[in-house]
């Protein structure tokens, strides 16, 4: 493992492009092509050999499987549902609906914002069950779950189901949703309005629009977007009546937060779930959520007193899982005549799809309000929050959750003053990014950023992109009938504050005095087995390969937070630190009391405990060898930090195709201290490149007329492919947090953040030539070549 | 039944992962007589006769296949999930052509999904995984 320690800034790319290519680049750092330093994760061995336990790899004695009739329409009544059929067919064990699951107690899902609106009222959360209860309000709601000997038993038997329906006016847009006379999803929630809030000060925004010199207005879509971990979701429960105790099984980003939301779901006490996870393949927040399977799969495992086992097929997660973003957002910037900006307003409509889920709607909504200033000093700010219910898969966070979305309105706002004002917009932002003095900055709407140095990212990124340079490239390749342009993104993000009230980490060393931690933060791709060691190593002097990582073990009764929010490393990850140097103490106390002495008189040093005055000496493995052994916890209550960056993308775009290419893309980016550098790459690189799948093409898309997916399955969903970003280049601007002991900000979500607003603002900025009004994502090669051939310019 | 099922059903092995329903996602790629092949589109019994080689089956006790170390040295996997299909593609692909250019490892790679990594260190892996096999 290479610990770089003292590195705090890395440059690294990835590519040049090949010697066929002959276009000119941004010019690359001399030390580019340092040979890779090897790098093995701890985790690395057992997934490189087909020998990770992903959930659908664990099987059950006499475990039956699950299979889910779902809903092939948008909205409708259920009139009648016969299952007879279904239950008399070969290897049946059991068919089960909404009636079930009422019986059993399944009736609502925990939702964790509960403030009240600027209407005075909470948010109105329809019950959810395990199943849709006559009614189905989207394409892909389960209605009924069979339960046979094998998979293909259950899906004949499916076959079987009779289900008749009576269809009712569906909507799919949120927008459409909102406005008077539409299709009504639920009773509790008059005009589908889920929630509506309101931040900042409206009349002083009023006023500054007033008296701007200049006011840009821009209506953006921030696309609806299937987080698709590789991973399909899966679930499964075992029942233990002898203590009325369920054992679930599944893919999570964190136990504890999994195993309150399935209980409240369930309608059990939190003692009667034990949630078990090991690998998770990939999650980007979607993993974070409860979904009616796990209840589904509880009642089945209780029912019939057998184990039960549901694998999701690609299809059914495009259409089940929940999906991410899907924020309709009107923005306007105010700018005096010196091109300081004076007021932000945002007028937000977020699609929430048929249901609430638990984080949901405080992600497009919370963080937005959080982040309305973007990383500008502006003086008045108002936003206003519109929570729609719409017949489409429920939204839930996704990488960033409402962070890159407020972003890229924000910054397209920039870039489109810039254009209006005739300024270069690294300029414009000189002039009104928030100094690297002004910190703590406490921004109109009562957030306190902690210090960062977005200018000095700012400078780095520009000239790392040779920003200065670029009128001569796009003039060479205008010459070559291509459209090139350059985008820039700066941006700050709050990392999750947590949900539990504290990150709590058990730290022991066994018998051969190798150092054991557990903790609630559950990795889905992170490492965090190769950071947090690192981090304990490094605190008790002592080699990483005797330092364990294990998360999710469910006999330990931890305090903790899931992994999402780019929170990990922040919270259960600072811990570890605290709880290798608190060992170190328990370990100096046991060693006194050996050696006769105060803990004091005993030195420490790389797992050696010395008696001063007699020059004794013992190890932590002899410590841990004795009856009380060697253990202890440590805890920290640690809330936001606030990542910071610049990024910077540079695309061609083919005028006889419409397709584009990233040519180069560099990303500044203040993680706070970096732990390991290639796993903060990593992590930016996977940001980088679902940001360039939301801009030039995912997008789940449902039909308008039939209110069916179009983008059922991988052949219609583009889901990004190798070689789509060749050419990156990192560097970390580093200003360490004060909140926690590491210095860490985290890095999970800053990829993606910058990534779409730098994409979006190149595209824009290649597009201008053309005229016209600015084109939203997704910039597909066929869109952008309509555009093209629309444009009279283009000729 | 399918190869895929097969694999990991009857035979227990479960390193053979399954990430779509069309083919798409290239999770599931093992060797079939040494070619690389997508064993959800394949049915058991069409592999009746032929050798399989699964994710399982590249190390050589406790020394990683050269793609495999490849992978790990260049932080080439995130959650993992696609990286046993990703593994038995890419070396077929050193196989049939052990310098490949960048456009050729990204053309190798057309199918297999990465959801993680960005494929930017799965495109390093491959060169890496290229040099080492050249040097053994």
């Amino acid at each position: 493992m290479q610990l770089r320690p003292g590195s705090r800034s890395i440059v690294r790319v990835s590519d040049n492009p090949g010697p066929a290519d002959q276009r000119p680049s941004p010019p690359m750092p001399d030390h580019a092509h340092a040979p890779h330093a090897p790098f093995h994760r701890k985790e690395d061995r057992r997934l490189v050999t087909g020998h990770g336990l992903f959930t659908a790899d664990r099987k059950f004695d006499g475990e039956l499987h699950a299979v889910f009739l779902r809903s092939d329409r948008a909205h409708a009544n259920i009139v009648s549902l016969d299952l007879e059929a279904a239950r008399s067919m070969p290897g049946v064990h059991g068919v089960f609906t909404a009636e079930d699951g009422k019986r059993a107690g399944m009736t609502q899902v925990l939702h964790m914002l509960t403030l009240k609106g600027s209407d005075g009222q909470t948010p109105r959360i329809p019950p959810r069950g395990a199943f849709a209860d006559a009614r189905v309000r989207f394409v892909g709601e389960p209605i009924a779950m069979v339960v046979a000997e094998s998979v293909l038993a259950g899906l004949d038997a499916l076959e079987a189901i009779q289900i008749e329906y009576e269809d009712l006016p569906h909507v799919i847009d949120a927008e459409r949703a909102l406005a008077p006379g539409a299709p009504q999803l639920h009773e509790c929630a008059p005009d589908n309005m889920a929630w509506v809030a309101e931040a900042g000060d409206s009349a002083a925004v009023d006023a500054a629009l007033a008296a701007a010199a200049t006011v840009v207005r821009l209506r953006v879509d921030s696309t609806r977007i299937i987080p698709n971990p590789m991973e399909p979701r899966t679930c499964a429960a075992t029942y233990d009546a002898t203590r009325d105790h369920y054992h679930v099984y599944s893919v999570t980003q964190g136990v504890n937060m999994m195993k309150r939301q399935i209980a409240v779901a369930a309608g059990v006490r939190e003692d009667q779930v034990t949630v078990h996870a090991q690998d998770v393949g990939g999650s980007f927040g979607n993993r974070s959520a409860q979904y009616p399977e796990h209840c589904a799969v509880m009642l089945a495992a209780k029912a019939l007193g057998r184990p039960i086992r549901w694998i999701g097929t690609r299809s059914e997660c495009l259409a089940s899982d929940y999906h991410g973003r899907s924020n309709l957002i009107e923005g306007q910037l105010a700018v005096d005549g010196d091109g300081r900006f004076t007021a932000i307003r945002l007028d937000w409509i977020a699609d929430m799809g048929a249901f609430l889920t638990a984080a949901g709607t405080s992600s497009h909504t919370r963080n937005p309000v959080v982040l309305l200033t973007g990383v500008y000093k502006i003086a008045a700010l108002h936003g206003r929050w519109r929570v729609a219910f719409t017949n489409t898969s429920p939204i839930a966070a996704y990488r960033g959750a409402g962070r890159p979305d407020v972003n890229y309105v924000i910054e397209r706002l920039v870039d489109e003053a810039a254009a209006k004002l005739g300024l270069d917009p690294a300029d414009l932002r000189r002039r009104n990014l928030i100094g690297a003095g002004e910190f703590p900055y406490k921004t109109p709407t009562g957030s306190v950023y902690e210090a960062t140095d977005v200018p000095g990212s700012l400078e780095k990124a520009v000239k790392l992109a040779d920003w200065d340079g670029f009128k001569a490239r796009r003039a060479e390749a205008r010459a070559r009938g291509k459209l090139r342009g350059i985008g820039m993104a700066s941006f700050i993000e709050n990392t999750g504050a947590g949900v539990y009230p504290k990150d709590q980490v058990d730290i022991e060393v066994d018998a051969q005095g190798r150092v054991h931690a557990y903790s609630v933060a559950h990795s889905q791709g992170q490492g965090h087995e190769t950071t947090f060691t690192q981090v304990i190593a490094e605190a008790m002097g002592v080699d990483t390969a005797r330092v364990f990582l294990h998360e999710g073990v469910p006999d330990r009764t931890l305090i903790g937070n899931h992994t999402g929010g780019s929170r990990s490393l922040v919270g259960a990850g600072s811990v570890c630190k605290l709880a290798g140097l608190k060992l170190i103490e328990v370990a100096k106390s046991a060693a006194a009391a050996q050696f006769d002495t105060e803990p004091s008189q005993v030195e420490y040093h790389a797992g050696t405990l010395t008696d001063r005055a007699s020059g004794k000496s013992t190890t932590l493995a002899e410590l841990a060898q004795r009856a009380e052994g060697l253990r202890t916890q440590a805890e920290a209550s640690i809330g936001s930090t606030f990542p910071t960056g610049c990024h910077i993308a540079e695309v061609e775009i083919d005028m006889q195709t419409g397709f584009t290419e990233v040519l180069s893309y560099v990303a500044v980016d203040d993680c706070g201290f970096a732990v390991n550098h290639t796993i903060v790459e990593g992590q930016v690189h996977g940001g980088i490149l679902q940001g360039f799948g939301q801009v030039f093409g995912e997008k789940a898309i449902y039909d308008e007329q039939t209110g069916q997916l179009m983008t059922g399955s991988f052949m219609d969903y583009a889901m990004p492919r190798a070689g789509d970003v060749r050419h990156v280049t990192i560097e970390e601007n580093c200003v360490p947090s004060k909140i926690n002991s590491l210095g860490a900000k985290g890095v999970g979500e800053s990829g993606c953040t910058g990534s779409i607003s730098a994409l979006a603002n190149a595209m824009a900025d290649a597009m201008r030539p053309l005229g016209g009004p600015p084109m939203d994502m997704p910039f597909t090669p066929s869109r952008v070549w309509h555009a093209i051939g629309a444009s009279a310019n283009a000729h | 039944m399918l190869l895929v099922d097969f694999i990991r059903d009857a035979v227990g092995l479960t390193g053979t992962h399954v990430g779509c329903d069309t083919t798409q996602c290239g999770a599931c790629t093992v060797h079939l007589d040494g070619r690389a092949i997508k064993s959800c589109t394949l049915l058991a019994v069409q592999a009746n006769g032929s050798k399989v080689t699964t994710i399982e089956g590249m190390a050589d006790g406790d020394t990683l296949h050269p793609v495999q170390q490849a992978f790990s040295e260049c932080h080439g996997l995130q959650c993992g999930y696609c990286t046993p299909g990703m593994v038995m593609a890419v070396s077929d692909l050193l196989r049939r052509n052990p310098r490949p250019t960048d456009d050729e490892i990204v053309d190798g790679l057309g199918g297999n999904i990465c959801r993680c990594t960005g494929y930017i260190n799965i495109v390093r892996s491959v060169k890496r995984a290229a040099e080492l096999m050249a040097a053994s």
